[in-house]
């Protein structure tokens, strides 16, 4: 009990290497989301810009340089919080009922039905996703599914944490976690299909990593697989998405085919050096989503090959810092938390330049970080700092 | 293996699908660019075409007819204007326009970013600096097409339409010339495929060419106003008339009336925008007979000095029906007196001498039937009726000017014809091209040297003794000059019924075709009036309306000539 309280307390004892690891992370957040500022200030530009100052938060390009500032003072304070107060350390029910997760997913869960009922949620190309928030005079819209999917990964690796692996017991561990996690995949699946097989992936890696027993994992997947089949062929717009990829044709006029072409067309023209910062042509109404789902394209077509591998450079030099992270942390929660979260963003970055250079299906995934989009950007950013927290507590030992 | 170990290899995993992510940009932004570039280049770019100068069209002593001149259309910004009413009275001064008028334009504007304030204003540089400066109104140059001479040459230049396209006249048919070629701007364009920046210049635009027309500006005013006043005078429906120069074809004055004003695009009526010259085919009644006559004697069917008996005035007969004359019976006449006194009989016996088949082939060969190849459009051939339907009617009929239809330029050139000794020639009205660069090009017409259709000595004889008596003894008395010896031939015809038989007796277009010196023929004039109001009681003849006025055209253009030819 003593060592344990002794792990809690903040201490000044942190060494140079584990403040390097945090403040390159840190570095690579920052970059990262300043290329996101630019590049939706630039995506966004249009022909007839007149500015209302009065209605500056109702300009993509500003909202997310509004953003900017909060994004860096969150991620400096989750930095300072010890991540230990994520994880869940008493036994048994008192224990859930302490961790701020468990209070957060629940709400998130509340939310996600909630946006289901017309009306309340807000629809946007044709998937009801958003909720609307009122917050003095600007109306600020937010998904939930984005806050489900951190609150899963945090509550998944704070329940795992606590057991020794290999986690056995299928119906009093396995199964109850599961269900968590196909709740919220149940949920998110009814509106946003790609959300909803990436947590389920995110849910099922983090299992993985945290021992639970192998074929164990292997019982989710024909109901998962069924409830995703059925979800695709209940919904045009995802069947049209997955003929697109499967038959490419630069002719094709349906909205998918033609976003994938805009994208690919965007990212060839730039050629190695790109046309110049806001030099791009393809954000002028030719690349739908361009300051969201479809940033790095125009990230491609302005600053070329040369933009592209910064990005993906930014990304990969993110996981090798997680890779160390989860290396040098001696505490299982924090492992699987660090693993969790870097998983979570770079994973997710992956599959979003996969879809934009046409390697997987078109699917409402944006770029962590970069995509427009307060809400996300601000709990990327919170995480992030949970991630810096992590690489500089490699001295606290539990076990 | 440590359960966790799977997240770092997870996470190696994941670093190698970065990589492979970054050679997919790498293929697809260096190896496939020239494949993608091509795909992007059409939707992603527009081309805004940037006006060549319109060929100006010039008269024969470069006078301008038609020219294309450079102005400004001011516009404004609105969005742009914080304070309309100090803008409105800056700017209210420099272009001549009420500054409430402006100011109500910026404010009443549906389009934030576009008012048209105003168009068509000719600025300087100093000028065009200064309203430059003013925040929120901007300058575009746009091309304006000027006719100076208005109504005088309508319908020999015609017009444009409002996107610089000829729509009439020369304008229309010389529009490949005179227009030359837009210059090619390229453009990155949004996808409502408005234009973002200048992408590259595709081409200069090229200037069109000048058309230099055989017009004299002062000619056709002459003849605009003898014209004109013949009309009033004698209230008539329209009038036409046409001078040429018989050796070359060239047309020096071409006047329809009503004609229109080019540029008041409102009030334009097709009745007034058509070249009646060209498009109104009429019986040309006896202007018709010294082509028959001349190819008579060229067939050598009659001779000059040959009695033909004309009937006393009345001559039926089975086939080809009753043939009278205007006023009074004849006995006696050689064919120079069945011209000066225009006795229908006499020429109705000349043509049943010829028979069918030689008066046609002669109304051929002085080009009735067909057009003339003038460079305008909508020339109509007039009716010749084919040889299988001609009848004993046709023979007696046609050597005066009935049962066929001629259009004014045809028998301005027939006239022409006898005129320079019975060579054929081309009507035209250009006579060359300067293009962008200075460079004159010649259009090539077929001039009087291309050979006789009639012998020299009976065209001749019929313009320097026949139709010399008709001015100076006969009916075309009126068009006699006492400095220039005038030969011509009068005619009176009547107008067929519209959609019937037989002819309208009230109404008649009155002609006079003939030109001057007789000797050596330097203009071919032919004026023709139609219908002339009778109950006047000033008469309606050729000889009484279109002869005083051809008179009058010939002598105030020979007098031009002489002075301005120097």
């Amino acid at each position: 009990m003593s060592k344990k309280n002794n792990a809690d307390k903040k201490s000044a004892a942190i060494s140079g290497f584990d403040w390097l690891l945090g403040e390159t992370i840190r570095a690579c957040a920052l970059m990262l989301m300043a290329l996101g500022v630019v590049f939706v200030s630039s995506a966004a530009a249009r022909l007839d810009a007149e500015y209302n100052i009065r209605k500056l938060y109702a300009y993509t390009e500003f909202r997310q340089a509004i953003f900017f500032i909060p994004a860096i003072i969150i991620m400096q304070i989750f930095a300072s919080l010890n991540y230990r107060r994520w994880s869940i350390r008493k036994n048994g029910l008192p224990g859930l009922l302490c961790n701020p997760m468990v209070w957060a997913m629940l709400i998130s869960l509340i939310l996600l039905v909630i946006v289901l009922i017309p009306g309340i949620g807000i629809e946007k190309n044709y998937a009801r996703r958003w909720l609307e928030i009122p917050l003095g005079p600007v109306r600020m819209s937010f998904q939930p599914s984005e806050l489900a999917k951190w609150c899963l990964v945090f509550l998944m690796a704070a329940v795992l944490a606590q057991w020794q692996p290999p986690v056995k017991s299928f119906l009093r561990r396995f199964l109850p976690l599961c269900g968590l996690a196909g709740i919220t995949v149940a949920l998110i699946v009814i509106e946003d299909f790609g959300t909803a097989a990436f947590v389920a992936v995110l849910a099922f890696m983090i299992m993985l990593f945290g021992g639970v027993v192998w074929w164990y994992l292997l019982t989710p997947l024909p109901p998962a697989a069924c409830g995703f089949f059925f979800s695709i062929v209940t919904n045009p717009t995802r069947i049209n998405r997955l003929k697109s990829f499967f038959t490419p044709d630069p002719n094709a006029v349906s909205a998918e085919a033609y976003q994938i072409t805009q994208s690919l067309i965007a990212i060839a023209t730039g050629g190695l050096w790109g046309k110049g910062l806001g030099n791009g042509i393809s954000k002028y109404g030719h690349l739908p989503e361009d300051t969201t789902d479809f940033i790095f394209a125009v990230i491609c077509e302005e600053l070329g090959l040369a933009g592209a591998c910064l990005v993906i450079f930014l990304f990969i030099m993110l996981l090798l810092c997680g890779i160390i992270v989860v290396l040098r942390c001696k505490d299982r929660f924090g492992q699987l938390l660090a693993s969790g979260i870097v998983l979570t963003i770079c994973l997710q970055a992956a599959i979003n330049i996969a879809v934009v250079t046409q390697c997987l299906p078109t699917k409402g995934i944006a770029l962590p970080y970069i995509s427009a989009g307060g809400s996300g950007l601000l709990l990327t950013a919170a995480a992030s700092g949970v991630l810096i927290n992590i690489a500089r507590s490699s001295y606290i030992r539990i076990s | 293996m440590k359960s966790i170990h799977i997240a770092v290899i997870a996470g190696f995993l994941a670093i190698a699908g970065f990589f492979g992510l970054a050679a997919r940009c790498a293929w697809l932004g260096y190896w496939n660019f020239e494949d993608y570039a091509k795909q992007a280049g059409k939707p992603q770019n527009t081309i805004v075409p940037e006006p060549a100068r319109r060929g100006s069209i010039l008269d024969c002593r470069g006078r301008v007819l038609a020219a294309s001149e450079k102005s400004y259309l001011i516009f404004a910004e609105p969005r742009a204007i914080d304070d309309a009413k100090a803008v409105a009275n800056e700017l209210a001064p420099l272009i001549d326009m009420p500054a409430h008028d402006i100011c109500i334009k910026i404010t009443e504007s549906r389009n934030p970013g576009f008012v048209k304030i105003r168009s068509s204003v000719s600025l300087d540089e100093p000028l065009i600096r200064r309203i430059n400066m003013i925040r929120g109104i901007g300058i575009q140059t746009e091309w304006t097409r000027i006719y100076p001479t208005a109504e005088l040459t309508s319908h020999v230049v015609g017009f444009t339409r409002s996107d610089h396209v000829g729509a009439e006249g020369l304008e229309l048919q010389y529009d490949r010339q005179l227009s030359g070629t837009d210059g090619r701007l390229v453009f990155y364009a949004d996808a409502m495929r408005r234009p973002i920046a200048l992408k590259s210049l595709e081409s200069h635009p090229v200037d069109g060419s000048d058309l230099i027309t055989t017009i004299d500006v002062s000619i056709q005013g002459i003849v605009r106003e003898e014209l004109l006043t013949q009309i009033n005078a004698f209230k008539a429906e329209s009038g036409i008339g046409i001078v040429m120069d018989p050796y070359t074809g060239a047309i020096l004055a071409m006047v329809c009336l009503p004609d229109y004003n080019p540029v008041q695009r409102e009030k334009l009526n097709t009745d007034a925008m058509r070249n009646r010259c060209l498009t109104d085919p009429y019986e040309p009644g006896s202007i018709f007979k010294p082509m028959v006559a001349a190819w008579a004697l060229d067939c050598g069917v009659i001779n000059t000095t040959e009695q033909i008996f004309c009937e006393n005035g009345n001559y039926h007969g089975k086939g080809f029906g009753t043939i009278g004359e205007y006023r009074r019976g004849f006995g006696n006449l050689t064919v120079g007196e069945i011209l000066q006194e225009s006795s229908n009989i006499g020429m109705a016996k000349i043509g049943q001498r010829m028979g069918a088949q030689k008066i046609y082939e002669g109304i051929t060969v002085f080009g009735f039937g067909k057009p003339t190849g003038l460079d305008l459009q909508g020339e109509q051939a007039g009716t010749v009726r084919p040889l299988a339907k001609w009848s004993g009617y046709s023979v007696a009929r046609v050597p005066f000017g009935h049962e066929v239809n001629v259009t004014a330029i045809q028998i301005a050139r027939a006239f022409c014809i006898l005129a320079n000794s019975g060579r054929s020639i081309q009507p035209h009205l250009v006579k060359a091209t300067i293009d962008k660069d200075g460079r004159t090009i010649k259009l090539k017409h077929s001039t009087a040297t291309a050979g006789y259709i009639i012998k020299p000595e009976v065209a001749k004889w019929i313009v320097s003794k026949a139709l010399v008596d008709v001015v100076n003894k006969g009916t075309g008395r009126n068009a006699k000059l006492e400095r220039w010896q005038v030969f011509g031939k009068t005619g009176t015809a009547n107008i067929a019924n519209v959609g019937g038989s037989g002819y309208d007796e009230q109404n008649y277009v009155a002609s006079f075709a003939g030109g001057a010196p007789a000797e050596n023929p330097k203009i071919v004039v032919l004026v023709s009036i139609r219908k002339p109001d009778r109950s006047l009681g000033k008469g309606y003849t050729g000889g009484a309306i279109s002869a005083p006025a051809a008179g009058k055209i010939i002598e105030r253009t020979l007098n031009y000539l002489e002075k301005s030819s120097i």
